[in-house]
């Protein structure tokens, strides 16, 4: 079939029409094969131009459109809206930029009339390659699996929780309530930490929306966004199937095994000390050497684990000085000394409290390097003096890392891990909480190291995020210009799967070919780009569409 | 019954986003912006570390985004006059300033600016360079459509010039529009005003506005900045280019009394910047601690550190005159020292948006000792205000990054749609 092409050319006021020559575009246009029409306007976007070009398609009975306009940027949503309201699909119109590319870049006027040509050529030459492409919908399930059950799985359970969604809290020990269960007091208001989590434990187990399955694990995930089909492991012989439309990674962090590193002393001398055993000692109520005697010294060392981890975990300076104040208020005349590199302590309310501590006479000591010996703390200044400190205790804060089975889940979710092994957001700065995988996101340590308020924060995010976008009984918009791969040219390598961000693409064992999954596909083309033998391409811009566009504009 | 529409105070990244995902969620928004543009101060930066991506680009999408939403109603170079009611049922009065161009008629061609005869300091450029009464803040500003700055322009000023409404070819620029007062019905608002730069001027010692190089971290970031001043080109105020750098942190904490979190990382940043533009350049930071907290923001000190950088642990530091320059004198804690250099950056302290207390009596909530915004719970909500239905979001509530921004922004629209208004 022969298409009925229009063309329409604006002026944009001056911004084109003064730098190039419209009568002599319309003029060469004209007379080119499949050219229907040819029209211009003053000012294509304005209500009238927008008017005059959905009058025009209907009149002519045009089968393609060419707009030779402004950048896409700005207005082929616009115009594709127009195409729209004249009962044409938007996917056959082309907006060809001679405004930013032409006319307002190319001071000589001939020429630029010459490339406002040549560009509306190549649109000419591309639009009869078009296809119809519909736009899609899905139904999806609302519900949403949270894995993890600390802190951060309890706060976006609840939030997620409104009456028209079922929750799943999967948490993998006995109980709930995470790390935090694990502290005595909260800085810098030193509230008692067991309080809080309680609270959140009760108002998890009165939830009606939330179903909450303790010493389980996610053993298989499958689907995508929407329509998730999740295998749960609970207790020893038990599975479950959940259906879910959302996925919530909360699985929190472990401390960096202190073992690792023998110049700590860990679990070579008495009254060596992990920062959670200390906060174990602090719920219990008395800080004892192992004689059962109180301290007279003890040496708080920070930043344990930071250089073979590679990072900064953020939390320890704040929490170590909030040991000191656990032992001047129980015991006041101990003698306390921070051993820390590079005190850490940003935001408004933290400051205060290193002062306030300062205060109550604890030492601050900059080292460069520390050892643990018995019952003393060896360590080098920055300016490389060595020197000695006898203390009967030690207080270590190990660095924050993943927890263990971040791995496995990362591989079981198709998400990638990102520095220091954590889990890989979708973009560090804005989008923090989600990933490459639609549907599936983040809160708290498992995104990295993070505080308290932090971690509720991601937290609420994330319920922002996913009752924003997945809406009970609301149809989710696929993208429309997804990639697609030929099952008659697919050799079945499968180089496009590894080349995937978004795990959108399977491959079928039977048919021995990779199969694109739409609803995560985002047209992204590293797909296209590494096929070697031309089986994927990208809806809207596929191989010959281009070929025939770059053709004619070198031509 | 309740209302489900939201009032979002400021469109910087934060305030962006949080309209769009609650528009999403088919709410509508009332957007309120006090500035002619959209994108806050993350669009005066040039790149945003740590993956040094273009921090206009990155922001470009969700701007245009936000123009395009058909249920978010943007208000800009407006202010919120009056909050009343609670919960589910705020009336908001908002003082619309008149633009006096039309925002559907004119298509951002710049046309107007030439023939303008006014020219003053641009404030969005730190005072950098010069920009007419008729104007945009910077090339690439969203909307695309000018402001008239009455204060400036002659017309409004006495005088009968209309030489840019002869300039506009579409009729654009309407010397007729008028101020407006609107009233809002909403059930929520979220107050994302951002931070206000602490000014150097108040500590004598950094020699800022005495020595013509020593700037602020502002100031530099616009230097910097492909749109601005000098379209990127880093120099001193003699046209050329310095040799040497020091970039000072910490510059207002002690007054403060916190640590702004945002710094240590911004004044690395730095480095790359002026290695990029001038490999042969020396570098000093002068440093107090590091803050670099973070699974990403160490291995981006490692690299930095490849880069060629002295890094000066100070206890105290004062800028002086040398000869025809200025010096760094400074003290470590075991000895004092000066070092000479052309040019001086002052990573300057994040302090409360200035008019912050006029906008928490409107809003009848209370802020902190230091002027922020004051949270319902600093450990357990942050978000939260004693006022249930109003939220606080990014600097507006503690200094923070982009990341923790963007956070909370997605987490007042988390509590806001989790209650159902």
């Amino acid at each position: 079939m022969v298409e009925k092409i229009g063309v329409y050319v604006c002026e944009c006021g001056p911004n084109i029409a003064d730098n190039v020559d419209i009568d002599k575009v319309m003029e060469t246009i004209s007379s080119l094969p499949g050219v229907e029409v040819v029209e211009r306007h003053k000012l294509l976007c304005s209500q009238n131009g927008k008017k005059f070009l959905k009058e025009s398609i209907q009149e002519h009975g045009l089968t393609r459109i060419v707009v030779a306009a402004c950048s896409p940027k700005q207005h082929e949503v616009t115009f594709m809206k127009v195409c729209e309201e004249a009962g044409i699909n938007p996917y056959l119109f082309q907006l060809t930029n001679i405004r930013e590319q032409c006319a307002w870049i190319i001071t000589d006027k001939e020429l630029a009339t010459e490339r406002a040509i040549r560009y509306i050529r190549a649109a000419l030459r591309r639009v009869p390659f078009h296809r119809d492409l519909a736009k899609k919908e899905i139904e999806t399930n609302p519900d949403v699996l949270v894995i993890g059950g600390g802190i951060a799985g309890m706060e976006a359970s609840l939030l997620l929780a409104g009456g028209d969604r079922k929750i799943y809290l999967i948490e993998k020990t006995d109980v709930l309530g995470g790390k935090v269960k694990e502290l005595d007091k909260l800085l810098p208001r030193m509230e008692s930490s067991l309080n809080i989590i309680s609270q959140k434990i009760q108002e998890v187990e009165q939830s009606e929306d939330i179903k909450v399955y303790t010493k389980s694990e996610v053993e298989e995930v499958l689907g995508f966004l929407g329509n998730f089909v999740v295998k749960v492991k609970i207790g020893e012989n038990k599975e479950l199937e959940l259906r879910v439309g959302a996925i919530v990674v909360a699985t929190g962090f472990s401390m960096f095994d202190l073992k690792q590193l023998p110049r700590y002393g860990y679990g070579q001398y008495d009254n060596v000390y992990t920062a959670l055993e200390f906060e174990k000692m602090n719920i219990d109520g008395k800080i004892l050497l192992k004689d059962g005697k109180p301290p007279k010294s003890i040496g708080i060392i920070h930043c344990v684990g930071r250089e073979e981890r590679g990072y900064c975990s953020g939390v320890c300076c704040m929490y170590c000085l909030k040991f000191a104040n656990y032992i001047k208020s129980k015991l006041p005349d101990a003698d306390v000394s921070e051993f820390y590199q590079e005190l850490s302590i940003p935001g408004k309310a933290h400051q205060k409290f290193y002062e306030d501590t300062k205060a109550k006479g604890v030492n601050f000591i900059r080292y460069d390097e520390v050892e643990v010996m018995d019952k003393g703390i060896k360590y080098k200044t920055e300016s490389g003096e060595e020197k000695t400190s006898s203390v009967d205790m030690v207080v270590l804060a190990p660095a924050i890392e993943p927890s263990g089975d971040t791995g496995k889940l990362a591989e079981m979710l198709r998400v990638s891990q990102g520095d220091g092994g954590f889990f890989q957001e979708e973009h560090p700065k804005l989008a923090p909480v989600s990933t490459s995988m639609e549907g599936i996101f983040i809160a708290g340590c498992t995104q990295g190291p993070k505080n308290i308020p932090e971690s509720i924060v991601q937290a609420q995010a994330v319920a922002g995020r996913i009752l924003s976008s997945l809406i009970p009984g609301k149809k989710l918009e696929l993208e429309v210009k997804t990639s697609e791969i030929s099952e008659a040219l697919c050799i079945g390598c499968q180089t496009c799967l590894e080349v995937c961000t978004y795990g959108a693409i399977y491959f079928d064992e039977m048919k021995r070919v990779s199969v694109v999954n739409e609803v995560l596909c985002r047209g992204c083309g590293n797909c296209v780009g590494s096929c070697p033998s031309g089986a994927a391409s990208v809806k809207h811009f596929t191989t010959t569409q281009l070929h025939q566009e770059v053709v004619e504009a070198l031509r | 019954m309740d209302n489900g529409n939201i009032l979002v105070i400021g469109a910087g990244v934060a305030g962006i986003n949080a309209s769009l995902s609650l528009a999403d969620s088919g709410r509508k928004v009332y957007l309120v912006e006090q500035t002619s543009y959209i994108g806050g101060t993350v669009i005066k930066f040039e790149k945003v570390f740590s993956n040094m991506e273009c921090a206009t680009c990155m922001v470009a999408p969700k701007q245009q985004e936000l123009l395009a939403k058909e249920n978010i109603e943007l208000f800009t170079i407006s202010e919120v006059l009056k909050v009343e009611g609670s919960l589910g049922n705020f009336v908001v009065k908002v003082k619309k300033k008149a633009r006096y161009v039309d925002l559907k008629a004119c298509i951002g061609c710049s046309a107007c600016f030439e023939p303008c005869p006014v020219s003053v300091k641009n404030e969005f450029e730190e005072g950098l360079s010069e920009r007419k009464a008729i104007y945009i803040p910077c090339p690439g500003a969203l909307p695309n459509i000018p402001a008239i700055d009455t204060e400036n322009c002659v017309r409004f000023n006495g005088k009968d010039c209309k030489l840019c409404k002869e300039a506009c070819m579409f009729e654009a620029i309407d010397f007729e529009q008028k101020d407006e007062e609107i009233e809002l019905k909403v059930g929520a608002i979220v107050v994302a005003t951002g931070f206000s730069s602490f000014d150097p001027k108040e500590i004598p010692k950094y020699g800022y506005k005495k020595f013509s190089d020593v700037y602020s971290a502002l100031e530099f970031e616009r230097m910097f900045a492909s749109n601005g001043p000098t379209t990127g080109e880093i120099k001193l105020r003699n046209g050329e280019s310095p040799k040497s750098v020091a970039i000072v942190h910490c510059v207002g904490r002690e007054e403060k009394g916190y640590c702004s979190a945002i710094c240590c990382m911004n004044s690395l940043k730095f480095v790359h910047y002026l290695k990029e533009k001038l490999p042969d350049v020396k570098i000093s930071e002068f440093c107090s601690d590091l803050c670099i907290p973070g699974k990403s923001y160490e291995k981006f000190y490692e690299q930095t550190k490849t880069m060629g950088v002295d890094i000066i642990r100070f206890e105290d530091i004062e800028i002086k005159e040398e000869g025809k320059g200025i010096s760094v004198k400074y003290k470590t804690d075991t000895k004092g020292s000066s070092l000479p250099v052309d040019m001086v950056i002052l990573s300057t302290a994040i302090e409360p948006k200035k008019d912050a207390s006029k906008l928490a009596k409107i809003l009848g909530i209370s802020q902190d000792e230091h002027g922020f915004f004051a949270e319902k719970h600093s450990e357990i909500a942050s978000v939260d205000t004693s006022t249930e239905g109003i939220f606080i979001v990014g600097c507006a509530q503690d200094p923070k990054d982009i990341q923790n921004s963007v956070a909370q922004s997605e987490a007042a629209v988390g509590k806001i749609l989790s209650r159902g208004t």
